[in-house]
């Protein structure tokens, strides 16, 4: 084995996703399965870009193949590196706090106006979950009843 | 979270996989070989992304193998330094907070890289950030972001060829990564979902 490029590209969660759902989806049409620990490998890292913090467990999907082009267009008067143009297209920051977790210097960089602009942009472009319905019963809270 | 790294190999395809397609055959080896691998210094190879050169198949002598060179490019886990990722808490120990994803268990956050004021409780085995009066809670299993900031290898190369060496070596994880989580937004998820309204 040689490595003729260690870092040849990046890829966004989406891109990953949409690859892995189409091999899954060829391999079955062709009656074929993969090696043992590709398989299982799959399976996994689907569960993971589907998870519920995921922006891609979102139902309908606010992802497409378009998504990149028209953030990039979107957020074009700021100056965003590309390795956070990917987190943002990754973990999709809908408020500020979330905005500070993948921009680095934030508030150096950007005033509150640009902040709530560039969020204003991302939920435009890639969407936002709906407000999280009450659950009865909540578990979380019970268990911290000690004192 | 994910890079393509491009690679140049050997495939070697035994006779019990002629009758597949030459181009699934390929790919199926370069998965079987790379799939759930880490390579030191690239990272978590996921799989083949594209075949971008075979060579003319050549029959080995003796074997019956058909050797083939071949270039391609592989998806590969990689979170660079200073990337924010999602993960979820697997346990907790006074030395800081053990992170997974589903398909990936080496993730550490040392109680150095956590908010100020947090405090481990030994009893629950769990971290908590004390904030004025208010008690938060890393709890087991709970979804959180941390920023990477550090990668650790280690080549799973024994000392000797003695079997507990062997078996030493392999204890260690190949790639793990350390995280921080000492930033505004990162933590616990659900602390920084509703802050907007």
């Amino acid at each position: 084995m040689k490595v003729l490029e260690s870092q040849a590209a990046l890829l966004t969660n989406h891109e990953v996703y949409t690859f892995l759902q189409n091999q899954a989806r060829e391999y079955q049409e062709q009656k074929r399965r993969g090696p043992g620990n590709l398989e299982t490998l799959r399976r996994e890292l689907l569960q993971y870009l589907r998870s519920e913090e995921n922006p891609l467990s979102q139902e309908p999907p606010t992802y497409d193949d378009e998504s990149v082009a028209k953030l990039l267009k979107r957020l074009r008067p700021y100056e965003i590196q590309k390795g956070e143009m990917v987190m943002i297209m990754n973990l999709r920051p809908v408020n500020i706090p979330m905005l500070n977790a993948v921009l680095e210097d934030m508030e150096e960089r950007f005033t509150a106006e640009e902040q709530e602009d560039i969020v204003a942009g991302v939920e435009e472009v890639l969407g936002k979950f709906p407000p999280k319905a009450q659950e009865e019963g909540d578990v979380m809270q019970t268990t911290e009843n000690g004192s | 979270m994910f890079i393509l790294t491009k690679i140049a190999d050997l495939v070697q395809i035994a006779p019990a996989q002629f009758e597949k397609h030459s181009r699934v055959a390929i790919e199926d080896n370069i998965n079987a070989k790379y799939s759930n691998r880490v390579i030191q210094k690239i990272g978590l190879c996921i799989c083949m992304y594209d075949l971008l050169w075979a060579s003319e198949g050549l029959i080995g002598h003796g074997t019956g193998l058909v050797n083939v060179n071949v270039e391609f490019r592989l998806i590969v886990f990689r979170p660079f330094k200073g990337e924010t990722i999602l993960g979820r808490i697997s346990s907790a120990t006074p030395e800081g907070i053990n992170i997974r994803t589903d398909f990936f268990e080496e993730i550490f956050v040392s109680y150095k890289e956590l908010p100020e004021s947090c405090e481990f409780n030994h009893n629950a085995q769990l971290w908590t950030w004390v904030v004025d009066d208010d008690r938060m809670y890393y709890d087991k299993n709970e979804p959180v972001r941390l920023s990477v900031i550090d990668e650790v290898w280690h080549d799973q190369v024994p000392e000797s060829t003695a079997e507990d060496a062997v078996e030493q070596a392999k204890k260690i994880s190949p790639y793990s990564i350390q995280g921080t989580m000492m930033k505004e937004g990162l933590g616990v998820c659900i602390w920084w979902d509703d802050t907007e309204e």
